[in-house]
């Protein structure tokens, strides 16, 4: 799968996770909880983040595991909740 | 001084101060739960504030929950009934409430709206305390069921509980490996143990809880498998705000009755507060309430909002908790004697306060917490 590179969710997590290293890995598909890549103070941090920059209510967030396996279901939430969309 | 966002449910416990302060220090004593106490707690409908009117709930914001809190704090001096009340809303009325299935809600929300189901959650273990991604009890599912085997610790209200939500492992270890549960009293394989004796909150009952092939239905699961981490985060923001608005009525109060002995007990001719030494003192209690009080609200609302408030809920934890700690010992020193007297009941309110930075997440790991959200 091909991965988006102006992705700005990409962008976060490879700054904030994967200490800016140009991870080659990190599809669209990859399993970013699996990987332990996005632990749960990540999580936490990816919610407020996601909050912020796409102005969702933290209540409005799903807080379920599927919403968080990977980059194509965090941007799917995010596409479907997110006032001015992604 | 009542809260400026919600004054109208600030002073719901406060016609019930009698019956809620009856026999204090004996109830501190023999530590037990004061069952009497509670029904005033009932009538006043405390237990219903943040909950939707179809349960039986008042439909208050959080903030107006929270100023009820700080009112019964500055009432009632039993502060271990004021942590089981404030227990009560959080533990399963809350999560329940924001995870629970239509079915789970319309059969135990009402029994917790109305008090008469008292409620606790499960968290700590005794192998893993701050550790708790690590947590060890786990629930296995075989089909329609899950089962679950482990044991419990701490638990606040377990010795009087009939409504138990439990924080176990249905994966591996990581942030979704938590699923969260609710369970009754009375379910085979559940033992809640002899209640621990304690330094302080000695009315806030506390056990272990035992899980031996404890078996529940699948609908008894709040949210989705793995979820419980996610639900833990919801439900903590609003334990720190409950249960530390408690703190801050009891602060007021105490720092009420510090300025009227300070400006009545003479020493060397005149009033003690004369001298700095106990006027700094009383300056700093007030300081120490007034911050309690602004982080305290600030980050409500900020919750209430549906804000990010990792970071200051945090801070405010820590905050709040030291403000009860420090205001509970000047309060001792300038009281003398007298406060070192179980009778006045000044030397609980330090024994109470001790407690604060320890539940709800150590302040150490708060402040790990806030260093990590901070990048670091
Ligand atoms: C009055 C009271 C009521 C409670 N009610 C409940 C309840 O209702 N339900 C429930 O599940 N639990 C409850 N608890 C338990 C409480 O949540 C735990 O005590 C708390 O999480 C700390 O765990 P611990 O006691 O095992 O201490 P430990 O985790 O063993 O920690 C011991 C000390 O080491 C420090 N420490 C540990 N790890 C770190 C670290 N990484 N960095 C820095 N310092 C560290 C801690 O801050 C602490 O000072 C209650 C506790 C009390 C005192």
């Amino acid at each position: 799968m091909s991965t988006v590179t102006n992705d700005p969710i990409r962008a976060y997590i490879v700054s904030e996770f994967l200490a800016g290293e140009d991870a080659e890995d990190l599809t669209d598909d990859f399993d970013l909880i699996e990987s332990t890549v996005v632990n749960s103070l990540g999580l936490v941090r990816l919610i407020s983040w996601i909050s912020e920059t796409y102005g969702i209510p933290v209540d409005d967030i799903p807080l379920e595991p599927a919403a968080y396996r990977t980059l194509a279901d965090i941007r799917g939430f995010v596409g479907r909740a997110a006032p001015a969309g992604v | 001084m009542a809260a400026e966002k919600a004054p109208d449910t600030y002073g719901i416990t406060a016609p019930y101060a009698d019956e809620l302060n009856d026999d204090i220090t004996h109830w501190d004593r023999v530590g037990e739960f004061p069952h009497d106490k509670w029904k005033p707690l009932q009538r006043s409908g405390l237990f219903t504030l943040p909950f939707a009117p179809e349960y039986g709930g008042a439909g208050r914001t959080l903030t107006e929950t929270m100023a009820a809190l700080e009112g019964l704090g500055h009432t009632s001096r039993d502060a271990g009934l004021n942590f089981s009340a404030s227990t009560q809303i959080v533990s399963v009325g809350i999560p329940l409430q924001a995870f629970g299935s239509e079915d789970l809600r319309g059969r135990y929300l009402p029994q917790v709206t109305s008090g008469e189901a008292i409620t606790a959650h499960a968290i700590t273990e005794p192998s893993h305390g701050s550790d708790v991604m690590n947590i060890r009890t786990t629930a296995v599912r075989e089909g329609d069921e899950y089962v679950l085997n482990g044991g419990k610790m701490f638990i606040t209200n377990a010795p009087v509980a009939g409504l138990f939500l439990l924080y176990v492992r249905t994966g591996k270890p990581g942030a979704f490996g938590l699923s969260t549960f609710l369970a009754e009293r009375d379910t085979p394989g559940l033992t809640v143990g002899e209640p621990l004796e304690t330094m302080g909150l000695r009315t806030s009952p506390i056990s272990e809880v035992t899980l031996e092939d404890v078996r529940l239905p699948v609908g008894n699961r709040l949210g989705s498998e793995g979820a419980g981490f996610l639900i833990m985060d919801y439900v903590m923001k609003r334990e720190v705000l409950f249960s530390f608005a408690v703190n801050l009525g009891e602060m007021a109060h105490r720092l009420k009755r510090v300025v009227e002995h300070a400006t009545t007990r003479q020493q060397f001719g005149s009033a003690i507060g004369k001298n700095q030494a106990v006027a700094h003192k009383i300056a700093d209690m007030r300081i120490a309430v007034e911050t309690a009080r602004k982080w305290l609200y600030d980050t409500g609302l900020k919750v209430e909002q549906g804000k990010d408030a990792s970071l200051d809920v945090a801070a405010t934890k820590i905050v709040v908790s030291e403000a009860n700690q420090l205001t509970a010992r000047h309060a001792i020193q300038i009281f003398g004697a007298r406060g070192y007297l179980t009778g006045t009941g000044i030397e609980r309110e330090l024994r109470n306060a001790t407690a604060g930075s320890i539940y709800s997440g150590t302040n150490e790991i708060q402040r790990n917490c806030i260093a990590a959200l901070m990048g670091l």
